[in-house]
């Protein structure tokens, strides 16, 4: 009888490792096809190198760019570097942070991979997780100093290749706007008149809302605050503490946000992104404050639709808020790490980034000195916004990443009417350590 | 009789073997990473540069303002969020349970067991997507106004006085399956001589109900409520699929679940630097609540036997 | 006399009996109208679901679905998922119903240190585990493989089992145990062939309360599997998720198509729940 039981228990720890050994084979049949010089090139000293793929993999949280960026990595292994392919695997965003840093930590991370701008980067920099490109060829000489700040350390290193960066202003449906009757406002309170003149018809002005949080702050208010504190010259001034958060700049700002309420769509509090999107793209709402990554999604809407700047108050200058946001690094624990860096060295070339840039999606900007042209109208227009206005990164981004919590929940308490622009600029001032 | 089968009645150790294949399996895949991830909430820093603190971490959860204030509104919105699922979900699993096992209708029982269990098999990414778009009056106000129900059109999930109740419902909407299955299963098990003498008493069916069936299945009512209690102490899905990690509007949904992910496993956006240290102290808190409140259930009904 | 009773209440049983079926079945229209919505958005386009998202499309687009069965990829999916998750249930009913025979029958303190120390695991999250599991996986080779997933569900699943399969085998009438015994069937042939049988709703109940976790996992597949021939279906579902937009139309045809093997399966369960529930003599 103890010997039935015991075999039956052998047979139950053995099925474990057995189960395991299986998931084993598996793989290394799997090696065998795209083959791994580590395992190969000791065995097979003599193998031409040519004959040999590296593959590497690319992490990054731009999941909606699959197709377009395969078609980029498949033009570098056929026209650039024949034995290296780069497979992209993307995560969903709101993981994207998460894993990588779990996947760093444990040194499976990806050998290229997509870096956040300013704190979130620099820290897996300093980590030793993300390898330093100081030296990869062009990348100096090839972007402006304002476009290699976000990826820059406080003692000049660079932690990665800026990518690409998005613009941020107002979308309009034109149709909607000659029905009503309405033109682009040039100020911010034509903006408020032109929002008043569409709703007495009928129209739901506005298509934004507050259920996902990200989106007022980012798009919106991010968005427009240029206007009111001035660029990265003022912006520093905030930052080192010589303007408070609570002046009058920021009272005003929050006065206008606030003044929104009534023209956002009924219901605006459960309204998420998304929901914003279908929204604009089915009509229900005439403008959509947001980025340009969303020019695509407005590809195949059967009305037109153009872009304006988020107008500043009268007598003020208005601002653009461009904004860095991706750049591509290698993974310091990298296998392949030449054949990584020789692939970021190509996205400091005019060569590489035109290429780059023709595979990138709309609404996605290079940031290299060289004039790149686009193709897209939509994508034209925000880019011509810039021109002879002051840009400047999202505010909080460079330094006072801190508060992007306490001026988001400022932000849509404010909105609701739930406290007053003179407590929401206090409660953000005091949030500052 | 029974003198002979304790006669029979094997050692310990014998029994100690059948536990071996599981207890290998669940220390090394499960104890071990757990008791390991519970030491660092006695430090602080990220996993590639960790100092101990000690307690540091538990003090700042109690007394360090920014970090208690969030704490103390996660744990009443989970106490909140729990209570729903033991009154609405569990209560609702016994209603239909009973409903579902009378006699003669084997068919219709049948076929509504399955309709209420479906949404149980669902992944929540889907389900808090459709009620996010049934509960948003962007999208039902027509709907509503064609039924006459136009008072209905409000925003339910975005307001922060009702958010987490719509939450909460959502989910006892998507569960409600496991509890009616536990009593569905319970309550069949129940001997068709009880009723039958029941019947003949001329007890009608609440006394039934409240006399007979409850009692009897009271093991599983336990059952029932320790996993009920444990599920939603431990919630975090349904909440992040219907108002992200922060539990918005305005933390008026964030409960333990999204408050330890938020801290201890993504960072909070778009910064997304975790604190694991206090991350694994928040979850070491729940552990020590959960066992507080399921050991001296567990003893009891131990002891009862 | 008692003949009058007896109709009595049977009058007052249909009464409840039309206040029952009202119950269920506004319940029932409460639980079908999101899955209408979920099936009719499924056939629409990504941003045709916005135009009215209660009703039927205007224009039915079966293009998501034929993405789908054409995309080789979300059959290799499918594959994975189904391997994972049933291998894993199965050892977890295995495992869970030795420990519990074992801990229903031990007598003394060392069986109920065992039962807490086994039921703990339900009472932390196990995402905390993250790293650690990774570490493990990376070190037993098992990383960016299905494989790395069994392990973990198998320990996630046990505390359930052992507390669901110990207090049902609790209640099992030792009588029928000692009979088996007497008649000189071994420990193990009681489980198998006595116990075992007579304990399916308490099986079934754990298989289901453990698949629909498993089946619906995202966490671990997203942390442990870049492979895109190793991913889970509701990982490789992902990929439709962008940093801005979505496609829910192919969302919802991907999820549509992957829920129906679970409740084909809750069906088929079901049945043999009732079956063996019958055929049973196992009285509360």
């Amino acid at each position: 009888m103890k010997r039935r039981l015991l075999s039956w228990i052998l047979i139950l720890l053995l099925a474990v490792p057995l189960l395991t050994s299986c998931g084993q084979t598996q793989t290394q049949g799997e090696n065998t096809i795209k083959p791994d010089t580590t395992s190969v090139a000791p065995n097979q000293p003599d193998t031409p190198k040519a004959d040999e793929k590296v593959v590497l993999t690319m992490g990054s949280w731009r999941a909606d760019d699959k197709a377009q960026m395969d078609k980029l990595l498949a033009q570098y292994t056929a026209e650039v570097a024949p034995n290296v392919e780069i497979v992209f695997q993307p995560t969903n965003p709101p993981d994207y942070n998460a894993t990588l840093r779990l996947q760093l930590e444990n040194g499976t991370g990806p050998d290229l991979m997509y870096a956040r701008s300013y704190a979130t980067g620099l820290e897996l920099f300093e980590a030793g997780y993300f390898g330093d490109c100081t030296n990869i060829p062009g990348i100096l000489d090839n972007f402006s100093d304002s476009n290699l700040a976000p990826w820059r350390t406080p003692d000049g290193k660079m932690f990665a290749v800026p990518f690409a960066a998005v613009s941020h202003a107002v979308y309009y449906n034109k149709d909607i706007f000659d029905a009503a009757g309405v033109s682009i406002p040039k100020t911010w309170e034509e903006f408020i008149q032109v929002c008043e003149t569409l709703k007495s018809k009928g129209y739901t002005p506005l298509a934004n809302g507050l259920a996902d949080e990200w989106d007022i702050l980012e798009c919106f208010f991010l968005g427009m605050l240029p206007n009111y504190v001035g660029g990265a010259d003022q912006r520093v001034l905030y930052e080192n503490g010589t303007k408070a958060l609570n002046d009058q700049n920021f009272v005003d700002a929050y006065t206008d946000i606030a003044s929104i309420k009534p023209y956002l769509p009924s219901g605006f509090e459960a309204v998420t992104y998304n929901d914003s999107q279908a929204l604009f793209s089915s009509q229900g709402a005439a403008m959509f404050v947001d980025g340009s990554w969303t020019i695509s999604v407005y590809d195949d809407v059967d009305f037109n639709w153009g872009v304006f700047a988020i107008p500043a108050r009268a007598g003020k200058e208005t601002l653009i808020t461009f904004h860095p946001d991706m750049a591509i690094t290698y993974n310091n624990a990298s296998k392949y790490k030449k054949e990584a860096m020789d692939f970021l060295a190509w996205l400091c070339t005019e060569e590489g980034v035109k290429k780059a840039s023709a595979s990138l999606p709309t609404g996605f900007f290079p940031m290299i000195k060289f004039q790149i042209t686009l193709e897209d109208v939509h994508a034209n227009e925000f880019l011509a916004l810039n021109n002879g206005r002051k840009t400047d990164a999202r505010f909080v981004w460079p330094a006072l990443m801190d508060l992007y919590t306490p001026m988001d929940q400022a932000v849509i308490s404010v909105i609701k009417g739930d406290i007053s622009p003179q407590q929401a600029a206090d409660n953000v001032n005091n949030s500052r350590q | 009789m029974h003198s002979s089968y304790n006669r029979l009645e094997p050692r310990g150790f014998y029994w100690f073997l059948y536990t071996i294949p599981a207890l290998l399996v669940y220390i090394f895949f499960m104890a071990y990473p757990l008791l390991d991830s519970i030491r660092l909430s006695m430090y602080s820093g990220t996993y590639s540069n960790m100092t101990f603190v000690g307690l540091e971490n538990f003090r700042k959860i109690f007394f360090d303002s920014e970090v208690s204030t969030r704490y103390v509104n996660a744990l009443l919105n989970t106490v909140v969020f729990f209570l729903y699922h033991m009154l609405v979900q569990n209560v609702l699993g016994i209603i239909f349970a009973v409903l579902l096992t009378q006699r003669g209708k084997e068919r219709r029982n049948s076929i509504y067991q399955t309709i209420i269990f479906i949404p149980t098999t669902l992944a929540i990414l889907v389900t808090g997507y459709l009620w996010k778009l049934i509960l948003n009056p962007v999208w039902s106000k027509n709907l509503l106004d064609a039924i006459g129900l136009s008072a209905l059109a409000q925003p339910w999930l975005g307001k922060e006085s009702t958010a987490l109740t719509a939450v909460s419902l959502v989910s006892c909407w998507q569960w409600v399956g496991i509890p009616m299955m536990m009593f569905v299963a319970a309550l069949r098990n129940i001997s068709e001589d009880i009723f039958e003498a029941a019947n003949i008493e001329g007890a009608n069916r609440w006394q039934v109900f409240w006399r007979i069936q409850l009692p009897l299945i009271k093991p599983v009512v336990g059952i029932v409520a320790i996993l009920t209690f444990v599920n939603n102490f431990n919630a975090f899905d349904v909440v992040f699929a219907m108002e992200t990690a922060n539990g918005a509007p305005g933390y008026s949904t964030d409960i333990l679940g999204t408050l330890f992910y938020r801290v201890g496993i993504a960072g909070q956006h778009p910064i997304g630097i975790p604190n694991p240290g206090l991350g694994a102290a928040i979850a070491t808190i729940t552990f020590l609540m959960l066992i507080a409140g399921v050991i001296p259930v567990l003893l009891k009904t131990r002891t009862k036997e | 006399m008692d003949s009058v009773r007896r109709k009595k209440s049977r009058l007052f049983g249909k009464k409840a009996g039309i206040a029952s079926s009202l119950i269920l079945f506004v319940w029932s229209a409460i639980v079908i109208f999101p899955l209408w919505v979920m099936f009719i958005n499924s056939f629409k386009d990504r941003l045709s679901i916005y135009k009215n998202p209660f009703w039927l499309p205007e224009k039915w687009n079966f293009k998501n679905y034929t993405n789908v069965l054409k995309e080789g990829n979300y059959l290799v999916y499918f594959r994975n998922s189904f391997l994972v998750v049933f291998l894993s249930i199965f050892i977890v009913l295995v495992l869970g119903s030795l420990v519990a025979y074992a801990l229903a029958n031990w007598k003394g303190s060392i069986p109920n240190i065992l039962y807490f120390i086994f039921i703990a695991g339900m009472m932390l999250p196990i995402r905390i585990a993250s790293i650690r599991l990774l570490g493990i996986m990376k070190s037993i080779k098992l990383i960016n493989t299905i494989w790395s997933l069994l392990p973990i569900y198998t320990a996630m699943g046990l505390p359930i089992a052992v507390f669901v399969l110990t207090e049902y085998m609790r209640q099992f009438p030792k009588e029928l145990m000692e009979a088996a015994h007497v008649d000189g069937a071994g420990r193990l042939k009681i489980l198998v062939r006595v116990v075992m049988p007579m304990m399916r709703p308490a099986l079934a109940t754990v298989a289901i309360y453990n698949l629909v976790p498993f089946w619906n996992d995202l966490w671990f597949p997203l942390i442990m599997i870049s492979e895109e021939n190793q991913k889970t279906l509701l990982l490789g579902v992902t990929r439709l998720f962008g940093q801005y937009q979505t496609d829910w139309s192919m969302v919802l045809a991907v999820l549509s198509l992957s829920a129906l093997p679970v409740i084909l399966l809750y069906i088929f369960m079901s049945k043999q729940f009732i079956k063996g529930l019958t055929a049973g003599a196992l009285k509360g």
